[in-house]
C-alpha cells in the first residue's frame, strides 16, 4: 500500500476524532465547571462526563496504530 | 462488604430518656430513625426549641472565640463534661468574645495604619528631595496619587488636563515605585485646589487619604511624626498579641471542652426529634451493626433499669427497607472505599463493589503506566504521602492506593521490560512478557480480553443483585446477556483460529437461540443494552492506547539526550520531559481507570441510593463535615 495514503489514513483516523473530542469537551467543560460552582459534590460526575468523549480519540488512536501496523506488515 | 444491620426498638417511661440518649451517645453505635408510627398532633416544643436557640448562640460565641484566639481543637478523646452553670458560662463566654473581638479589631486597625503609613513613607522616599526646600505655595495643598502599574501615559495626560484647567498654578512630580506603580505628588495653590480636586474626581484618579492623626495634612511636613508613629506601632502590636496569647492560654481548655459539649448537646437535641415521647412512654428506634446489639442492651438495662424494653425488631418487618449503609472491608481493600464513596452509597442489601475496585483499579493503572522507573517514583510519592498523613484520613487512603498502583506499575514494567521507556533496554532489562512498543496488537487483545472479564464479572454481580432483591426475571435477563456475550467471544476466538474451528457454529447457533429469549425477558431495549455492552468491552482498548502513548512519550524523552548537541542540555530536557510524562502518567490512568469502573463496570450492577450510617455519638472536629 502507498505509504502516503496509509499515513494520511492514520492521520485522519486520529485527527477527526480528536477534533470531535475537543469540540465535545469544549461544551462539557464549561457546563461541568458551572455545575461544580453550584454543587461541588458533583465532581465525580463531572470527571466522568469530561472523560466520556475521550473514547472517540482513544479508539481513533487504536485504529491509526492498526492502519500503520497492518500497512507496514503488508508493505 | 455492607455491614449487616439490626433494627432496635427501645421503650420505657419518659423520665430516664435523657439518660438513655446519653448512654447511646457514649456507645456511638445506634443510628436513630423515627419509629414508623403515625405521630400524635404536633405538641408544642417551645422548651426544646428555646434550648436549641440558646445552645446555637453559645456555640456561635465559642466558634468566634476559637477563631479569634486561634485555639486548637479538643485534645481529649473523652466525653466532655457539662459546665457547672450554663448561665454563668454563657455570660463568661459572651464577655470573652467581646474581649477577643476588641483585641482582634485593635490588631487589624494597627496593621491597616502601618500599611497606610508605609505607603506614605514610600511617597516620602520618592520625593525626599523636596524636604528642606521652600515650597512654591507654602499654604497650598498637596494631592497624593498612585497610578496603577501599566498606566505609563496617564501622568502626562493628567498634566495636560491640569494645564488646560488651571494654567501654571500647580507642580506635578512623578516617581516610579518598586511595585511598578507611579507615585504622583501634585502641589497646587490654595486658590485652585478645589478645581484640581474636582478634576481628579472626574478623571477617576483616586487620591490616598491625607495622613490622619499626625497633626499635619501636608505629608512632606508630617514625616517626623510619621516615622515616630511607625516606630511605635510594632510595640503596640506586640502588646496586643501578647494579650491574645494570654487569653488563649487561659481559656483554651475550657472553651474547647465547652464547644465539644455544645456540639454534643445539639446532636442530642437532634436525636430527641427522632424519639416518640408522651406523658407515660417514650419509644425510639434505630439501626446498629448486628454484633453491637448485646452490648447496647446490657448497658442500658444495667444503668437505667429493668423498666426499659430493648428489643430487636423482626427482620421480616424491615428487610432492606431503609437500613443505613456502613461499609466494612479488610484493611487491604479499605482505602479503596474512597472511590466507592465518590458515588452515592450502594443500597442496603446490594453489593459493595470496593473489593473489586481494589483488585482492578491498580491493575488497570499498572497496565497503563507499566514502567519500573515511574512505578518506583510513584512508590516514593506514596511513602512520602503515608509519612505526611495521619491514620484514617483521606490522604492516608490515597497513599495506600498510590502504593498498590505503584506495585502493579512495577510488575507490568517488568512484564513489558520498561524502565523510563526504552532506557531499560540499554541497561539489560528484557521484557518478561512482551514489548509494548512492538507487540501493539497483542497488547490491544490483552486489554480487550481484560475488558471482557471485567464486564462479565459486572454481569455476574448484576445477576446476584437482581436475584437477591427478588427480581428473578431481571436476573434471568442479565444471565442470558452474560451467556450471549461469553458465546460471542467464543465464536470470535474460533473465527480468528485462537480456538478450534468446531467451536464456531455451536456458539453462533446458541447466540441466535438466546436472542429471542433475551427479548422475551427484558423487551426490545435489551438489544440496545447488549450492543452497548459490546461497546463497553471495546472501551477497555483505552488501556492499550494510554499505555502506548505513555511509552512513546518516554521514548521521545530518551531521544532528547542526543538531540541538542550538548549532552547536559539533552539530559536536562529529557529529565523535564520524563517529569511531564510522569505527571500525565499519574493523572490520565487514574481518570480512565475510574471511568472504566464507574461507567463500564458499575453500570452493570450498582444500585445507588443507600443512606449513610451515622450513629449518635460524641462530636469530634474531624467529623464536622459529616
Amino acid at each position: 500500500m502507498d505509504p502516503v495514503l496509509m499515513g494520511l489514513g492514520a492521520a485522519l483516523a486520529i485527527g477527526i476524532p480528536a477534533l470531535a473530542t475537543g469540540w465535545a469537551q469544549s461544551r462539557i467543560g464549561p457546563a461541568a465547571a458551572a455545575s461544580l460552582a453550584e454543587k461541588p459534590e458533583l465532581s465525580t460526575t463531572a470527571i466522568v462526563l469530561i472523560a466520556i468523549p475521550e473514547t472517540m480519540v482513544i479508539l481513533g488512536f487504536v485504529v491509526a496504530v492498526m492502519i500503520l501496523l497492518r500497512g507496514g506488515g503488508a508493505g | 462488604m455492607i455491614v449487616r444491620m439490626t433494627r432496635v426498638r427501645i421503650a420505657g417511661p419518659p423520665e430516664p430518656l435523657e439518660r438513655v440518649l446519653a448512654i447511646i451517645q457514649d456507645l456511638g453505635v445506634l443510628h436513630l430513625t423515627r419509629p414508623p408510627v403515625q405521630p400524635a398532633p404536633a405538641a408544642p416544643r417551645s422548651r426544646s426549641g428555646r434550648e436549641r436557640r440558646h445552645v446555637q448562640r453559645l456555640l456561635a460565641d465559642a466558634d468566634a472565640v476559637v477563631a479569634l484566639l486561634k485555639l486548637a481543637g479538643p485534645t481529649s478523646e473523652r466525653a466532655p463534661a457539662p459546665p457547672e452553670s450554663i448561665l454563668r458560662t454563657a455570660r463568661q463566654l459572651r464577655g470573652l468574645r467581646r474581649q477577643a473581638e476588641a483585641n482582634a479589631q485593635a490588631i487589624t486597625r494597627l496593621e491597616d495604619e502601618r500599611a497606610l503609613l508605609l505607603r506614605y513613607r514610600e511617597f516620602h522616599d520618592a520625593f525626599k528631595a523636596l524636604l528642606g526646600h521652600e515650597l512654591t505655595w507654602p499654604d497650598g495643598r498637596a494631592f497624593y496619587v498612585v497610578l496603577r502599574a501599566g498606566a505609563a501615559g496617564a501622568a502626562s495626560e493628567l498634566k495636560g488636563s491640569l494645564e488646560r484647567a488651571v494654567g501654571r498654578e500647580f507642580e506635578l512630580l512623578t516617581h516610579a515605585l518598586s511595585s511598578g506603580e507611579t507615585a504622583v505628588l501634585l502641589l497646587t495653590s490654595a486658590a485652585v485646589a478645589p478645581q484640581v480636586s474636582s478634576l481628579l474626581a472626574e478623571s477617576r484618579v483616586q487620591e490616598l487619604p491625607a495622613p490622619a492623626g499626625l497633626g499635619q495634612t501636608q505629608l512632606l511636613r508630617a514625616v517626623p511624626a510619621l516615622t515616630a508613629r511607625l516606630a511605635a506601632i510594632p510595640a503596640e502590636l506586640a502588646t496586643l498579641r501578647a494579650e491574645r496569647a494570654t487569653l488563649a492560654a487561659q481559656w483554651a481548655d475550657r472553651v474547647s471542652t465547652l464547644r465539644a459539649w455544645l456540639h454534643d448537646r445539639l446532636l442530642m437535641l437532634d436525636a430527641r426529634g427522632e424519639v416518640l415521647s408522651g406523658t407515660h412512654l417514650f419509644v425510639l428506634e434505630g439501626w446498629l451493626p448486628d454484633p453491637a446489639f448485646d452490648g447496647l442492651a446490657s448497658r442500658l438495662t444495667q444503668e437505667v433499669g429493668a423498666e426499659l424494653v430493648v428489643e430487636r425488631v423482626g427482620a421480616e418487618r424491615w428487610w432492606r427497607q431503609d437500613a443505613p449503609v456502613a461499609l466494612k472491608n479488610p484493611a487491604l481493600f479499605r482505602p479503596f472505599e474512597l472511590f466507592t464513596r465518590m458515588v452515592p452509597l450502594p443500597k442496603y442489601g446490594s453489593i459493595d463493589p470496593t473489593p473489586f475496585v481494589a483488585v482492578f483499579f491498580p491493575m488497570f493503572f499498572g497496565l497503563m503506566l507499566g514502567d519500573v522507573g515511574y512505578g518506583l517514583a510513584l512508590a516514593g510519592l506514596a511513602v512520602v504521602l503515608r509519612w505526611k498523613s495521619a491514620a484514617g484520613t483521606k490522604l492516608r487512603a490515597v497513599s495506600a492506593i498510590a502504593g498498590a498502583s505503584a506495585g502493579f506499575s512495577i510488575v507490568f514494567g517488568l512484564v513489558f521490560g520498561e524502565l523510563f521507556g526504552t532506557l531499560g533496554h540499554h541497561l539489560g532489562l528484557r521484557p518478561l512478557g512482551f514489548d509494548r512498543e512492538k507487540a501493539t496488537i497483542a497488547f490491544l487483545a490483552l486489554t480487550v480480553a481484560l475488558g471482557l472479564v471485567h464486564v462479565l464479572l459486572g454481569l455476574v454481580l448484576a445477576v446476584i443483585n437482581a436475584w437477591r432483591s427478588g427480581h428473578s426475571r431481571m436476573a434471568m435477563g442479565r444471565g442470558v446477556t452474560l451467556v450471549m456475550i461469553a458465546l460471542s467471544a467464543v465464536a470470535l476466538l474460533a473465527a480468528f483460529e485462537l480456538l478450534p474451528a468446531p467451536f464456531f457454529a455451536p456458539a453462533v447457533v446458541a447466540v441466535l437461540v438466546a436472542f429471542p429469549i433475551l427479548i422475551a425477558l427484558e423487551g426490545i431495549v435489551a438489544v440496545i443494552e447488549l450492543l452497548a455492552t459490546f461497546g463497553h468491552i471495546l472501551s477497555y482498548a483505552r488501556i492499550m492506547a494510554l499505555g502506548t502513548a505513555s511509552l512513546m512519550l518516554a521514548v521521545v524523552a530518551n531521544e532528547m539526550v542526543g538531540a541538542f548537541g550538548s549532552v547536559i542540555v539533552g539530559v536536562l530536557f529529557a529529565l523535564l520531559f520524563h517529569l511531564v510524562n510522569f505527571a500525565i502518567g499519574l493523572f490520565s490512568p487514574t481518570l480512565h481507570a475510574l471511568r472504566l469502573h464507574y461507567v463500564e463496570f458499575f453500570g452493570k450492577f450498582y444500585s445507588p441510593g443507600g443512606t449513610a450510617y451515622r450513629p449518635l455519638a460524641h462530636w469530634r472536629p474531624s467529623l464536622q463535615g459529616g
